[in-house]
Formats: structure tokens, C-alpha cells, sequence
């Protein structure tokens, strides 16, 4: 498949929390997270998986954090993964056919292991004991998702035994949504208008960053473009997203319309 | 006993049993909670009632509601800003409202509320043990407050909701609190694009478009959230739950 990410990158543990490498401030601040997830998603771009995955390694307690495409249980692309064990353990579980991330496509649901060595055997038997053979203590995989629409998974690894926070897993479910955001349609070739000359939506206007994602309008918008267009849900929010940006709108002013039957999106002119 | 609370009673018994009967099955969660809130409007003196659930984003979401009627869905979505919804789900206790002409810490809210319609609101915590996951918000279109008897049915019901969205009352690990909430959360999603599908297609408002959803998935015994998805993935199509609609439909 060719859509421009490119290899999956490998850093050395040294580089792995290197901020000034990918733009960052202090993200020990509170705040910071959301802040820089928004600047990512406004940028947009083929380094969006690399800024992602390298935000949530600082501003979470996670030591490892990699980024998949998915389009079946079996059917994967890696976007990013920040090291080698994050990269074998995701490409592991796609050999395997099993395991959280897996779990966490088919079941549409976070997969949240505070401690790998509590895990059953019977859940992900060849998973788990291959993951108790590298450093990685606890994982958190977070599924890129809207209803129907499943694109892929962020996946957290974390060297210690222990839960995310309350907060921290609120910042994780955002860094998914922002990868969702991002990645949004990069399968199906729709053109996200000037994102990549680098004009993406000119500001965020002090929204969470993918927080339209979550909004009434915006699912049964495209639910109606999806039967307007005759696509898939997928493609059907992708042009929801590329109609707001070219014409500078918020996804939320768009979808308003769309429901309220102002605006279609019809075969011929989407 | 008064042939009013006799009845009741029994109305009260009746509901309990089908919730019972409901959660030992094999049971689809959006379609539990719509049935709960369906309950609290048929055993309370309330005008509507909706369910919101944490999305752990930091907002509440509305996860069913006994009237998707746009209006008032847009009352119950009004309240991850302001309103007795959020101050219930931060406080984890219950607050009442019996009426909003004289409250003013939810100026936006209220306004929005009397102009619907509506002058009393009281909302309800969904709790287990010291996890809050969201609250249960009733509206009533008569100022007052509701009746210590009907508060206590109304913290069952919420109470009930919150064990049938976390699967079973024994969770005590916080991860599978978090993994099952975000199920939930999604299954409604689904359902708001599938309604957008239907309504689409066969040009209805999204009310009718969930009714259709709802009955289709009773009279084919399936759970609401698979035919949800088979909707938006085309698996089912559009005409085959908009054409019998039609048909019924005198010209």
C-alpha cells in the first residue's frame, strides 16, 4: 500500500524521549499533551505517527509506543513504531494472529493490561509468553476508532507493572483520536485538502484535539454521506473532514448542515 | 394502599423481572439503557429521561435517551458544559432542580431547558463502589421535586444501568471499568450512523429512524448494535428495513 508513511522508524532508547527532536516543550505540564496533539493534527503531515507515538512516550508513563494501520485482523500496515521491542511486539502479534492489538480491532474496545504476568494464558497464549521475554511489564492499546469505522491501533508498552491514571488515560484515548484524525482516509487515497503543502485548518480553536469526532451530529452526518456517496463510513467522515477544510468550517458546522439537509454530498460532486 | 400505588407496585415489579430476565441473556447494552430510560418515564413522574456516560475524555456523552426527538437529545448533550448532569457525575451525588427558574449556576442549561419546555431536572450518579461512570438526568415538564420513594427507584434504575453497561457487579479492576465503558460509548456511535443511514435513505427524522432500527432488530431477534453495524457496513440494506416501513404506511 502505498500512501507516503514511510519505514517504520527505529530511535535508540537515548533518543526515545529526546523533545526537542519533535518539537516539544515541557510535557510534564498540564495541558501539554492536548497542546501538542492539536498542533500535530493542525500540521498533519507523514510525521504526524512519529510526533504522535513520540508525544505519548513523554507525556505518558509509557516507555514505548508504536502506530498500526489496520484494515482486517489480519490485514496490517506499521505507520511508526518508536523502538525495536515496540516494533517486534507489534509485527508479533500480526504473525501470531493474536493478541491486544488484535483484540482491540475486533472487539472495538481499549486493551488495558496494567500486568502482563497476570495475564491469563488462555487470552493470547503465544502473545503473552513472547512478551514476557522482552522488558515490556504492562500495554495499553487503544483502538483508532469511530462506531463503525476501525483504522487502526495505538499501541503503549510500559517497562513497569501498573495502570494508567485516570488522566493518563485520558491523554491516551486523545492521542488516539488525534491518530485517527490524522490518518483519516490515508488508506482510501481521499484527498484531505492542502494538508499536504502544509495548509491544514488554520487554527483549532481551543478544541481538544479530534474532539468533533465525538459529537452526534457528526456520526449521523456520516451516515447520511455514507448513503449519499455509496462508500464505506470511512470515507464518508474523510469527506465530511476534506469539505470542512476546504471551505474553513469546523467538521461540526458541516455535519450540522448535512443533518439538517442543507448540504449533500452526492456521487457526482463529493 | 390507594389502587394508584397498587399499581405502581406492580408496574415497579414488572420492570425489575424484564431487567432481570434481560441481563442474564445474552444482551445488547444501548438497548438496556433505552429500556431503562423508557421505564423511568413510565414509573416517575418525569417527562424524559437520558442516560450520559463518561467518555474518560473528559466529557459526558449521551449513551440513550427515552426520545432521541432532536431538541431534547440536544438538552442531554447540552450538559457536558454545565448543567445538574455534570455537577452529579463530579460530586457523585445526586442533585435536584425542582425548578430552574430559581437556580442560576446553570444559566446556558436552564435557558435552553425552559425553552424547551421542560422546568424540572434532577440527575442521579452511576456508581460502582468509588468509580463514578455517569449519571441518569430526568426532566419533568411540572416544577417540583420528585418524591424520596421515587428517587430510591430512580437510583435502582441507574443502579441496574450501571451493571448491565459494566457486564457484572464483581468488577473491582478499574481497567475493565475503562474497557467496558469505552464499549458502550462506541455501540451508541454505531447506532448514530446507522440511524444517519436510514435516515438518509428513507428521508426520515432520526426518532423514526431509531425506532426503525430498534423494531427491526426485535422482530428479527438480533441485538440492536449488530444490526446497527450491518447497516453501516451494508450488510443490511437500508431498503429492506425502509420498505416495510412504507408499506404500513397508509398513503
Amino acid at each position: 500500500m502505498g500512501h507516503g508513511i514511510g519505514e517504520s522508524g527505529v530511535l535508540t532508547p537515548a533518543h526515545r524521549v529526546d523533545c526537542a527532536a519533535v518539537g516539544m516543550a515541557d510535557m510534564t505540564e498540564p495541558g501539554a499533551l492536548e497542546r501538542l496533539l492539536g498542533e500535530i493534527v493542525v500540521a498533519g503531515g507523514t510525521d504526524a505517527p512519529q510526533r504522535i507515538c513520540a508525544a505519548c512516550v513523554a507525556a505518558l508513563p509509557v516507555d514505548r509506543a508504536a502506530l498500526t494501520l489496520m484494515s482486517g485482523a489480519d490485514r496490517q500496515q506499521p505507520l511508526w513504531a518508536s523502538d525495536t521491542v515496540a516494533r517486534e511486539l507489534d509485527e508479533l502479534q500480526f504473525s501470531l494472529g493474536e493478541g491486544p492489538c488484535v483484540e482491540a480491532f475486533v472487539g472495538r474496545h481499549p486493551v488495558l493490561v496494567p500486568d502482563l504476568t497476570e495475564t491469563g494464558d488462555d487470552r493470547w497464549p503465544m502473545f503473552a509468553a513472547a512478551a514476557r521475554r522482552t522488558p515490556v511489564r504492562a500495554l495499553f492499546v487503544l483502538p483508532l476508532q469511530a462506531g463503525a469505522i476501525t483504522i487502526g491501533v495505538l499501541d503503549l508498552y510500559r517497562d513497569t507493572p501498573g495502570m494508567l491514571k485516570p488522566d493518563e488515560l485520558c491523554g491516551a484515548l486523545r492521542a488516539a483520536d488525534a491518530a485517527m484524525w490524522t490518518l483519516l482516509g490515508l488508506e482510501e487515497n481521499v484527498t484531505n485538502h492542502g494538508e499536504a503543502d502544509g495548509h491544514g485548518p488554520t487554527s483549532v480553536d481551543g478544541q481538544q484535539p479530534g474532539s468533533e469526532l465525538h459529537r452526534l451530529e457528526v456520526y449521523q452526518a456520516t451516515g447520511m454521506i455514507l448513503e449519499q456517496m455509496q462508500v464505506t463510513a470511512e470515507v464518508a467522515l474523510s469527506a465530511l473532514r476534506a469539505n470542512a477544510f476546504a471551505n474553513d468550517r469546523t467538521i461540526l458546522e458541516v455535519a450540522r448542515d448535512v443533518v439538517a439537509r442543507r448540504l449533500r454530498f452526492d456521487k457526482e460532486k463529493p | 394502599m390507594s389502587a394508584e400505588q397498587v399499581n405502581r407496585d406492580q408496574a415497579l415489579a414488572k420492570a425489575f423481572v424484564t431487567l432481570a430476565d434481560t441481563l442474564v441473556a445474552d444482551y445488547d447494552v444501548i438497548d438496556v439503557l433505552h429500556q431503562l430510560t423508557l421505564e423511568c418515564v413510565a414509573l416517575l413522574r418525569v417527562d424524559a429521561a437520558g442516560l450520559l456516560l463518561s467518555d474518560q475524555r473528559g466529557t459526558l456523552q449521551i449513551t440513550a435517551a427515552s426520545t432521541e426527538r432532536a431538541r431534547v437529545v440536544e438538552l442531554f448533550q447540552l450538559q457536558s458544559d454545565e448543567g445538574p448532569c455534570l455537577d452529579c457525575f463530579r460530586t457523585s451525588r445526586p442533585i435536584a432542580a425542582p425548578d430552574l427558574r430559581e437556580r442560576s449556576d446553570w444559566p446556558r442549561f436552564s435557558a435552553h431547558t425552559l425553552a424547551s419546555g421542560y422546568r424540572s431536572v434532577h440527575a442521579l450518579p452511576m456508581r460502582l463502589r468509588s468509580e463514578t461512570i455517569g449519571a441518569l438526568n430526568l426532566f419533568r415538564v411540572e416544577p417540583g421535586a420528585l418524591e424520596p420513594e421515587e428517587l430510591q427507584i430512580a437510583q435502582a434504575l441507574a443502579d441496574v444501568a450501571t451493571i448491565g453497561i459494566l457486564q457484572e457487579r464483581s468488577i473491582r479492576r478499574r481497567e475493565v471499568v475503562a474497557e467496558q465503558l469505552q464499549v458502550a460509548l462506541n455501540s451508541r456511535v454505531i447506532i448514530e450512523q446507522a440511524k444517519g443511514v436510514l435516515a438518509e435513505r428513507g428521508q426520515l427524522d432520526m426518532d423514526r429512524a431509531f425506532q426503525l432500527i430498534r423494531g427491526y432488530a426485535r422482530s428479527t431477534n438480533q441485538l440492536l448494535s449488530v444490526v446497527a453495524l450491518s447497516i453501516v457496513d451494508g450488510t443490511t440494506t437500508a431498503e429492506a428495513l425502509v420498505r416495510p416501513l412504507d408499506g404500513s404506511t397508509p398513503p
